[in-house]
């Protein structure tokens, strides 16, 4: 078992530092993209 | 003596508090109508879900208690997050129940149970996801005002003004922009909480070293420290309510399946799934790890300094106790600034999470012909008298026992019966509306009697409560709903099957 959690704790850690640059910098694209097709639709409905 | 320096570290803080506001009070102008508000317009995509789900899943007071869990029973207290970590990941990769949940186009789970059995059990699913939601929520501004007071070395006297503090700003942009503010704001929270988990844990794993941690859970729970199956008052009741609860939390946690219901489509909502997976483990694994540095840490003379309101019990205290004290002056402003980032975000999502349930189920009956101004109004008022619920009931509940046990048996209201709900719906062709509403009033009467027993004057309650054991409780309250769909569904059919 002290295997499994040594994998874990350093698993989640390293998933942590590869995830985390790679979100911020896809994840402001998503937001971009997201509030141009809101602004796009509300021009429409207006 | 907590390092908090005012200047440096709360500048730093000062700054999170700034950006995090105005991006959420900025988006607001994106906002059209009530399904902007409650699902963005269904816009999101798998990045931003997977930022928003992380940081939602993500607060303050996840951080307590698996600190406290860590603390109490070494790695074996990261137990549920392995659980969730296999639910996440099996459910996104098949689809199981999810997929067909975003293609059925539903605002919530209630609306889905509706076309499937009618708009009684919408609104009693409706009632029972918010009663347990909220009871469930309840905690959150003390555990967080607590964390805050220990790791600032603010006077406990004013914990209950840190608490009002923290709801009014979440509350100010939560009501503004709904779902749109949340997610931009999630995304900036879920950046500065990463930065400070990580830097805290390497900082953490430097100062006391790996063996040292495990030495420490060694000596003080032995074999019950990695294996909750060596803890007789844990074993398999333990780990077979855990695997119901992580499985039935992925299928219908409101606040995780409102980020399938924003996302663009199914395959999105089920890719969120599958990459946010390995994040349920790291948030029990990693403050897991700040609490045995805790245990490994501090003698019985540390707790001296704690507020005498926290003595009794410092378990909980314990971890934000060893930080206050082993973090350097910058590094603490950067874990306060992630842990308001973690509560934050976790905050707005549940406020607007019980209110979209409260406006889009409980109120379906009546709403009828509103305009979509009309609509946004009352959403807005929703999200504001959840605030004003939250921080009363904050101030006077007292918790007895765990806090992650508390939160079990509180979600476990909803969460055995909607689960059962959820995949007779999708997958049972013989399942009724009569097998629905006694799963729901099963799921719900058994965690409520447990919980009122416990809470009980009545010294004969109180110890029968104790006798049954929160495990046994909840493996009841999943069993007894299963059981409850099946006979009342077999017993009275719909009309049409019985023609």
């Amino acid at each position: 078992m002290k295997l499994v959690w040594t994998i874990a704790a350093f698993g989640s850690l390293a998933w942590y530092v590869l995830l985390t640059g790679y979100v911020a910098v896809r994840g402001a694209k998503d937001i971009r993209a997201m509030l141009a097709r809101l602004s796009s639709r509300k021009e429409n409905r207006t | 003596m907590s390092h908090f320096d005012w200047l440096v570290d709360g500048s730093i803080v000062g700054l999170y508090l700034l950006v995090v506001v105005a991006a959420g009070i900025w988006v607001r102008r994106y906002v059209g109508g009530v399904q902007d508000f409650l699902v963005a317009g269904r816009e999101m995509d798998v990045y931003l879900g997977v930022a928003s789900l992380a940081a939602t899943e993500f607060g303050i007071v996840t951080c307590m208690y698996t600190a406290q869990a860590g603390y109490q029973h070494g790695f074996s207290g990261a137990v549920p997050g392995l659980l969730q970590f296999a639910a996440m990941l099996v459910i996104g990769w098949t689809g199981f129940c999810v997929k067909p949940l975003r293609e059925s186009g539903a605002l919530t789970l209630p609306e889905l149970f509706e076309k499937r059995f009618g708009a009684r059990v919408r609104w009693a699913a409706g009632l029972v996801i918010v009663l347990g939601g909220l009871l469930n929520m309840g905690l959150y501004l003390r555990l967080g005002g607590e964390f805050l007071v220990v790791v600032t070395g603010f006077d406990a006297g004013r914990l209950e003004w840190v608490m009002t503090g923290l709801l009014a700003l979440v509350l100010v942009y939560t009501v503004l922009g709904g779902m749109l503010s949340v997610l931009v704001t999630d995304y900036v929270q879920f950046v500065v909480m990463s930065v400070g988990l990580v830097a805290v844990t390497v900082l953490v794993l430097v100062n006391v070293g790996w063996q040292p941690l495990v030495d420490a859970v060694e000596r003080t729970h032995g074999a019950a420290g990695f294996s909750p199956l060596a803890n007789p008052e844990r074993g398999w009741p333990y780990l077979v309510f855990q695997a119901l609860l992580a499985t039935a939390a992925t299928l219908t946690w409101q606040p995780v399946v409102a980020r399938v219901l924003a996302s663009k489509d199914a395959r999105v909502g089920q890719r969120i799934y599958t990459r946010t997976s390995p994040f349920f483990l790291a948030r029990f694994v990693l403050p897991g790890i700040w609490g045995i540095a805790a245990l490994a840490t501090l003698g019985p003379v540390a707790f001296e300094a704690l507020p005498e309101s926290l003595r009794d019990d410092p378990s909980m205290a314990a971890m934000p106790l060893y930080l206050s004290t082993a973090l350097p002056i910058g590094l603490l402003g950067l874990l306060v600034a992630a842990m308001l980032a973690a509560d934050m975000s976790t905050d707005s999502s549940y406020l607007l999470t019980w209110s979209s349930v409260i406006y889009n189920d409980l109120l379906a009956p009546v709403r009828k012909g509103w305009s979509e101004s009309k609509g946004l109004f009352v959403n807005r008022l929703l999200v504001l008298a959840i605030g004003a619920f939250l921080l009363f009931y904050g101030l006077w509940f007292e918790l007895e026992g765990s806090a992650w046990d508390y939160f079990t048996i509180t979600g476990t209201i909803y969460l055995s019966s909607l689960s059962v709900l959820i995949v007779a719906c999708l997958y049972w062709k013989r399942a009724s509306r009569a097998g629905a509403i006694g799963a729901i009033a099963w799921g719900a009467l058994c965690p409520v009697a447990f919980l009122a027993a416990q809470k009980s004057e009545v010294a004969a309650l109180v110890e029968s409560a104790k006798s049954i054991g929160t495990y046994w409780s909840g493996i009841a309250a999943f069993g007894g709903a299963a059981l409850a769909m099946v006979v009342g569904s077999l017993a009275f059919p719909e009309r049409k099957e019985r023609a």
